[in-house]
């Protein structure tokens, strides 16, 4: 079975989201965006690769160097409706949560 | 833990994965009683009235939200029930089309509650739609106050 990389799947990792962060400011190559991360350049690669793959980074080659662009539109797909029922859901489980701690708490 | 908490998408299923620190059990009854729903069912600054309620494979939960002003009319028709690990419903939208099932799966992980919520639409093209009809409305920043209010009553 294929693997489905989409734009969830992508965000869902903070790493993912702290390389788009940096690259919406100005484009980066691969080695200044591994700079900022503690992880091996191997492993940022890996993550460049699924935001690249999943349209959120386009790339240019400006000699030797390939540069990393942030593409907004491919973002506004997180503003879609799918994004937005998921919200709503992640808040119902966060308020779940909470009311569950509250009642455990109560009886002990 | 957090490596719980996703979510996805494949084809026409939204697929939620959640890890709660409860037992099973309780977890069950806050999901069927309708006065531990109310504690957390509607969104923030919601509150919810039960009108009836009857946890039976075919039966209704119909309930209230109210909020902004205004009351929300919901209702639930329940599928199927295995207590304590299988819930599932029929959510009814706008119309048969945008209506949709919920089922969700409780299962014990390490003295915890993996809760899996799987929303199954009609088909795919049917939330294509939807996202296609919420990027139309959006436009920008502001029309996201009304879009939550589109989204929490459906």
């Amino acid at each position: 079975m294929e693997i489905r990389r989409d734009v969830f799947q992508a965000i869902a990792d903070p790493t993912r989201r702290a390389i788009l962060g940096l690259v919406s400011l100005q484009a980066m190559t691969p080695g200044a965006i591994a700079e900022n991360f503690n992880s091996t350049r191997q492993t940022i690669s890996k993550h460049i690769q699924i935001l690249n793959e999943c349209e959120l980074l386009t790339q240019t080659q400006s000699g030797r160097e390939i540069y990393y662009h942030f593409n907004p539109i491919k973002m506004k797909e997180v503003s879609d409706w799918v994004s937005q029922y998921q919200q709503f859901w992640n808040n119902k489980f966060d308020s779940l949560e909470s009311y569950l701690n509250k009642i455990q708490t109560k009886k002990k | 833990m957090n490596k719980y908490n996703t979510f996805k998408q494949e084809d026409n299923f939204l697929i939620h994965t959640r890890i709660l620190d409860a037992p099973r059990d309780l977890v069950w009854e806050v999901w069927t009683n309708p006065q531990h729903l109310k504690e957390w069912w509607g969104p923030n600054g919601f509150s919810l009235t039960t009108k009836s309620m009857n946890v039976e494979p075919g039966k209704i939960w119909d309930f209230v939200m109210h909020g902004m002003g205004q009351n929300f009319d919901n209702k639930i028709q329940y599928i199927e029930i295995i207590k304590p690990s299988l819930l599932s419903y029929k959510h009814f939208g706008e119309s048969e089309d945008y209506s949709f099932t919920v089922s969700i799966l409780f299962e014990e992980v390490e003295d915890k509650t993996l809760l899996t919520m799987k929303s199954i639409f009609k088909s795919k093209a049917i939330i294509d739609e939807l996202n296609k009809q919420v990027n139309a409305i959006e436009g920008g920043k502001q029309a996201l106050n009304r879009l939550e209010e589109y989204i929490n009553q459906i």
